[in-house]
């Protein structure tokens, strides 16, 4: 069975000054749909490079990504901002919404892209929002909200496109232990309840128990995959 | 991205720094005003000039006098052209032509009652009066098969004086006060009344006839050239040309009328006293002819194709052309001083945007990531320089019309000066619905071409750059 997501020879080198700096040395990898993927590493070791190239963000110097055999990596800019708001959902370490936005604008921006009527993609964001508990918070501004709530509110906005990827790049690292199980758990309780196929990079050991399937990076390598049920 | 979502998103961004974008604003509404009020000042001049070009005579009326052109250095351009019935019939047929009347200009003391004066006569095809144009605002025009009637202009009474006043004259007791402030008299006097044209002969100047003439009307419009003079029947008037020539031997001419052709030909006086008839004028031919248009435009049409087969013409709006031409420089001037400052603006509107895409960096970024095409991040910032081009043109052009109407108030009772009483003073400031709409359009396109040069760099920012920097 081809996989869905597919890393073929993933090379990506940065120029610094007269340095050249390889954040990804010939990455392989094959995600299944509906996998709940966590990249764990230190910092530097290529985790974000890895989680933009595959979103389309970013261009590698050599190899491949192709998503049900559709190759992203060459993708036209145009198409790729199309598929990007119609497939894919992201969730960041600083949140970034739209400090002026409301709760339920920001959730419903990316449907604004979309075309979607202003009655039809309010009401989803809304109701996403009161699903993920922000019933009283839907008219603040990320400014009026705690960092887990505006984690929340950025889950709300990963998920109101229905995506088939999520990408979530350090999604606690803003927050307290406590904050961090909140939302890891609602996080886990939505990609499960919807399919969805989740890649997570963190650097925090400890939520790698969520994930189906831990990918160890070092230096821009993949140098162990854990399968869930077996402990690292 | 739908086009409402694309403005309410603009607008909104537009308020996060309120202060920035009313002084961007206030930069272009100070920018239209300037544009708005300098070319309402050009077109309240060329307004007013074509009002007054209209109070003294005709806009679609040209006489074709005798004579020939002559080019700018002043040589004559081919040959002159006879004024003859073939004449009057040949610019009938000229397209844009409604009527042609052959002329005769006369002139002589003449009496009505106890009064005693002077009258200029015109003589024309009293059937083609009406079709003239010409308006009676008392009595009737002059018809077909009309005889020995006249109808006169409003200032014709003010050339009759009867004997106490001659006298006063005589004695110096009025001082010359201007036309303007002699007293009227009423046109309506001279209704009726019958007129008695004393003519002599050019040849014999003892050998002189009455001519009577009963007034029938009085011409509208106390300012036009015709309200200083009188038409009668043009066969009335050869009646007392031919009497005037009776015995004259160059074979007739009025020795005025002569002298004038001979100036205007640039040949000299001396054929008046000579014994040969001036080559190619036919005594019998008419003095000019009065062609009506259908409109300003075809007056000049006409007027260029009669001068092209060789005749003299002359119309007020040929001199409108010169004064229109100067009203376009003069408005192209102020239009420039205007665009200066609405150029000062755009430039303002540019640094706005340029400053507002800094700070908005991570969130344009955002925007892309989460799926905004280069066209939607395009669109919205040409929507916020756009936006700040229309309220800025909004707002400029309600203080235009605020500025214009107190530059009117203010030079009302200056302009009024030199105007006749009961006209209507005109404001020097004109904003016509066409140049309110004009300013609005030019604002917005100001604003989004402003809106270009950040709206690109906003569309080549990184996305990456922005959620990188965590
Ligand atoms: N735009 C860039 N220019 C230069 N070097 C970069 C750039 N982005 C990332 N890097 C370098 O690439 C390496 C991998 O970075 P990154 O993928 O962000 O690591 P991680 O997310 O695991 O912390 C790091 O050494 C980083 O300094
Ligand atoms: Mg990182």
């Amino acid at each position: 069975m081809a996989a869905f997501i597919e890393i073929k020879n993933l090379t990506k080198k940065y120029r610094l000054g007269q340095e050249i700096i390889t954040a990804l040395d010939n990455v392989n990898l094959s995600i299944a749909q509906g996998e709940f993927l966590c990249i764990l590493g230190t910092s530097g070791s290529g985790k974000t490079t890895l989680l933009h190239i595959m979103a389309g963000l970013e261009k590698p110097v050599r190899g491949e990504v192709l998503v049900k055999g559709v190759s992203l990596t060459k993708m036209k800019e145009k198409d790729m901002a199309y598929f990007r708001r119609k497939h894919m959902g992201f969730i960041f370490q600083s949140y970034n919404l739209i400090p002026t936005l409301t709760a339920v604008e920001n959730v419903a921006l990316p449907l604004i892209f979309d075309g979607v009527e202003k009655k039809e993609r309010e009401k989803r964001a809304r109701d996403l929002l009161i699903q993920l508990g922000l019933k009283e918070r839907l008219k603040n501004k990320p400014t009026e909200m705690s960092g887990g709530q505006q984690q929340r509110v950025s889950i709300a906005r990963a998920l109101v496109n229905n995506p088939k990827i999520i990408f979530a790049d350090e999604p606690t690292g803003n927050l307290d232990s406590k904050t961090t199980k909140e939302i890891m758990d609602i996080l886990y309780e939505r990609v499960k309840a919807s399919g969805v196929t989740l890649i997570m990079v963190t650097h925090d050991l400890d939520l790698a128990h969520y994930a189906d399937r831990v990918i160890h990076m070092v230096d821009g390598q993949i140098t162990k995959i854990v399968e869930k049920g077996v402990s690292a | 991205m739908n086009k409402l979502d694309i403005l309410k998103l603009a607008h909104r961004n537009l308020w996060r720094r309120k202060a920035r974008t009313i002084l961007t604003v206030v930069g272009v509404m100070i920018g239209t005003t300037a544009i708005v009020v300098m070319l309402s000042l050009g077109i309240g001049l060329k307004e007013s000039q074509r009002k007054s070009m209209e109070r003294w005579g005709d806009l679609n009326m040209i006489r074709v006098q005798q004579g020939i052109n002559f080019d700018r250095e002043g040589k004559p351009l081919g040959e002159a052209k006879k004024l003859d019935d073939a004449a009057v019939a040949e610019i009938k047929a000229i397209e844009g032509v409604v009527a042609v009347s052959p002329a005769y200009e006369s002139g002589g003391e003449a009496k009505f009652g106890r009064k005693r004066g002077h009258i200029q006569l015109i003589g024309i095809d009293p059937e083609e009066m009406v079709n003239l144009e010409f308006t009676a605002s008392l009595g009737r025009l002059l018809k077909a098969g009309d005889r020995n009637v006249m109808v006169v202009g409003s200032q014709v009474i003010n050339n009759f004086r009867d004997e106490a006043e001659i006298r006063k004259m005589q004695r110096g007791m009025m001082f010359y006060e201007g036309p303007r402030r002699l007293e009227r008299k009423d046109p309506g006097e001279m209704m009726d009344q019958r007129i008695a044209m004393e003519i002599r002969n050019n040849s014999n100047h003892e050998k002189k006839r009455i001519f009577n003439f009963q007034v029938v009307g009085v011409l509208e419009g106390e300012f036009k050239q015709h309200a200083y003079q009188a038409y009668a029947p043009i066969e009335d008037i050869k009646r007392m040309r031919k009497f005037m020539m009776e015995g004259t031997q160059n074979g007739g001419g009025d020795p005025r009328m002569m002298r004038e052709i001979a100036m205007k030909t640039g040949g000299e006086v001396r054929a008046t006293s000579s014994r040969r008839p001036m080559q190619g004028y036919d005594p019998d031919d008419y003095n000019f002819l009065l062609v009506r248009t259908e409109d300003v435009t075809k007056t000049r049409e006409v007027s260029d194709i009669l001068r092209e087969r060789g005749y003299n013409t002359y119309s007020i709006a040929d001199q409108l052309e010169g004064i229109e031409k100067t009203s376009r420089t003069i408005q192209a001037i102020l239009g420039g001083i205007g665009g200066i400052t609405l150029l000062v603006a755009a430039i303002g509107i540019t640094n706005t945007m340029i400053m507002s895409i800094y700070e908005r960096t991570k969130e344009i970024g955002i925007m892309k990531v989460i799926g905004a095409t280069f066209q939607d991040i395009h669109a919205m910032f040409l929507a916020e320089a756009g936006l700040i081009g229309l309220m800025g043109g909004t707002i400029g052009l309600g203080l235009s019309y605020l500025v214009s109407y107190i530059i009117n108030h203010f030079s009302r009772n200056f302009m009024s000066r030199g105007l006749p009483p009961g006209e209507e003073v005109m404001g020097i400031s004109l904003i016509p619905p066409y140049l309110a709409l004009f300013a609005m359009a030019f604002a917005v396109l100001i604003g989004v071409i402003a809106g270009l040069y950040p709206a690109n760099r906003a569309v080549r920012l990184s996305p990456i750059n922005a959620i990188r920097n965590e």
